[in-house]
């Protein structure tokens, strides 16, 4: 029904018809899109407490509910994360030969966390400790140090 | 009065055993179900020896699931608190729970078997040539969509099978370059694994995969028709020419609402069928159809008769059972990323990379765009391990069986702490909890 060539005005006018339909649609799909990615984490915070510095003995505590080992040296503490950087599985601490053992794929890690054997690509990260006002340790899971870090309690 | 009963009885029934070739024609457009057949169907598509009907076997298994499925949701919990213990109540309360279980995981592992062996077969009778190339593609993403289905099915009874399966699952996932960080994060919801993922990978496993299965499935049945019907139909004679689209006639279509006078159909087939060698899809397809259908089915029943679907401890993110192992079609790339963790010098790079995201991408590529590039003949297409495709089908077979060595490795000889046992040698016996 159109004549042979649209008119310039009616051609603009229907562009922009499309384009807001384009522009509608997609706005709408990003806030879908965006709906997906967590706002909010329904998670345990990444800085926690721990016990009271006296409770923890002499060497290596596995901490299981936040996979993390205590190491005690006398007065000073560090943590040591214990998933292994491999894929998340949690290490274990092996007194006899004073290191970390990945049940999954056969990585170890010397008792400062660096790995010696196996497929993990980097050791075992250390997490930063501080003091709460009563008393107990607390850790942070957001932050890591390096192993020269110690936290001394008096 | 029987007379007035036999009556109603062939007016329910006449489609599906036709008394005449016209009978067996309009059978396809009176019956909602047949819609999806032609009318007739080439007799060398029913021979076993030939596809020994894995495509119909998978989309059989698939049906399966789908019913088994959906009973299980109904008494299924997908919470971290409830999901366990309504898993047990599947198996020991629900009545046949245990019966529906063992089905719904037995169909599951027999579908990514078949759906494997499907594209071996498709492989090696080069039945992925032009112009089957694009159903080639949508065969290997139906591949993968069984694959996740498979995985996101895995985490829902979180026990610590599932649990530590979907760890190494994700974490896999976060060796994606670039964007592996936030693509493990969507995933789960979250930066650990909890009511988040349960919830997206349950949503994901009954719904959104499901549909996406369905849809690609839909197109894959409706691409072999216009290709011209299996490959093994194609003329193994001299290379045919191009096809040119007949020019359309005037003639009849027959529609779901009528017949309407119109044009005729096109297809694309090398030759359009031979009326001799083609017979009618009911009852002839029909009744080959229920035959796999109930072979498929009873051998689901039987296997879950024979060995139950297994159930671990409760889902406990302190502890790791040793060895961790992932589902077993995921065990040849567990074994390869814990041995290609690269270190040059200062630099390392991740096996949970080579292994899990680098070779099976590569793969993958491989697979897609091989149709493109393949040479061999066109008189090939439809034959089994032909002499001009020796190199490739011999390539192929080899990449096959490296993988099926390796799922094997996985499953029956790696102990705790992935050490190397014999199937027969007895692991150490380790403290189920530190």
């Amino acid at each position: 029904m159109s004549s042979v060539v649209e008119p310039e005005r009616r051609r603009f006018l229907r562009r922009i018809g499309q384009w807001s339909v384009v522009a509608a649609l997609s706005t709408q799909f990003a806030g879908v899109v965006r709906a997906f990615v967590p706002r909010v984490l329904y998670e345990p915070s990444k800085k926690f407490k721990l016990g009271k510095a006296a409770q923890y003995p002499e060497g290596v505590t596995f901490v299981p509910t936040h996979r993390l080992f205590v190491v005690r040296e006398r007065n000073q503490f560090h943590v040591i994360s214990a998933a292994c950087t491999h894929l998340g599985c949690t290490v274990e601490w092996k007194e006899e030969g004073s290191q970390f053992d990945c049940p999954c794929h056969g990585s170890k890690f010397k008792a400062d966390g660096e790995r010696f054997a196996g497929p993990a690509p980097n050791g075992l990260p250390w997490y930063p400790l501080s003091l709460s006002g009563d008393g107990f340790l607390v850790v942070d899971s957001a932050k890591t140090v390096p192993s020269t870090y110690r936290f001394a309690v008096v | 009065m029987s007379n007035s009963l036999r009556r109603l009885w062939r007016w329910v029934t006449w489609t599906w055993n036709p008394a005449s070739e016209r009978e067996a024609s309009t059978a396809i457009v009176e019956n909602l179900w047949l819609h999806w057949f032609p009318a007739k169907v080439d007799e060398k598509s029913f021979g076993w020896r030939y596809s020994l009907w894995l495509g119909a076997v998978s989309a059989f298994l698939f049906l399966i699931l789908v019913v088994t499925g959906v009973l299980l949701m109904f008494f299924y919990v997908p919470s971290t608190e409830r999901a366990y213990w309504s898993i047990k109540d599947i198996d020991y309360v629900v009545g046949f729970g245990w019966l529906l279980r063992n089905q719904h995981r037995w169909a599951a592992h027999l579908m990514v078997l078949v759906v494997f062996l499907h594209m071996l077969r498709v492989f090696f009778a080069g039945a992925y040539r032009a112009p089957r190339a694009a159903n080639w593609l949508v065969g290997l993403a139906l591949l993968l969509l069984t694959l996740l289905l498979s995985f996101t099915g895995y985490l829902l009874p979180w026990d610590q099978l599932a649990f530590w399966a979907v760890t190494v699952g994700t974490n896999i996932a976060k060796e994606v370059p670039f964007v592996g960080d936030g693509l493990r994060f969507v995933l789960l919801g979250g930066t650990e694994i909890g009511q988040s993922a349960l919830v997206r990978f349950y949503v994901l496993h009954v719904v959104v995969l499901p549909v996406a299965v369905s849809v690609l499935f839909a197109y894959h049945m409706w691409r072999v028709r216009r290709d011209g019907g299996l490959a093994v139909t194609d003329p193994a004679a001299a290379p045919l020419p191009e096809p040119s689209p007949t020019a359309p006639v005037q003639g009849k279509t027959y529609s779901l609402f009528g017949v309407t006078p119109g044009t005729s159909l096109e297809t694309r087939a090398a030759r359009p069928q031979a009326d001799d060698a083609a017979v009618a899809s009911s009852p002839h397809l029909l009744r080959r159809l229920i035959l796999v259908f109930l072979a498929v089915f009873t051998l689901t029943i039987i296997l879950s008769l024979i060995s139950g679907a297994p159930l671990e401890e409760a889902a406990n993110p302190s502890v790791t059972p040793n060895p961790a192992k992932a589902p077993w079609y995921f065990l040849w790339l567990q074994e390869l990323l814990a041995v290609t963790t690269i270190r040059l010098g200062g630099w390392t790079i991740s096996g949970g990379f080579v292994g899990g995201i680098l070779i099976p991408g590569v793969l993958l590529l491989a697979a897609a765009v091989w149709p493109f590039l393949d040479r061999s003949p066109l008189q090939t297409v439809g034959v089994w391990f032909p002499r001009e495709r020796r190199l490739q089908n011999s390539v192929f077979a080899l990449i096959a069986l490296a993988i099926a060595i390796l799922v094997l490795i996985g499953v029956l000889m790696r102990g705790p702490y992935w050490q190397l046992y014999w199937p027969w040698q007895a692991w150490p016996q380790l403290p189920s909890r530190l």
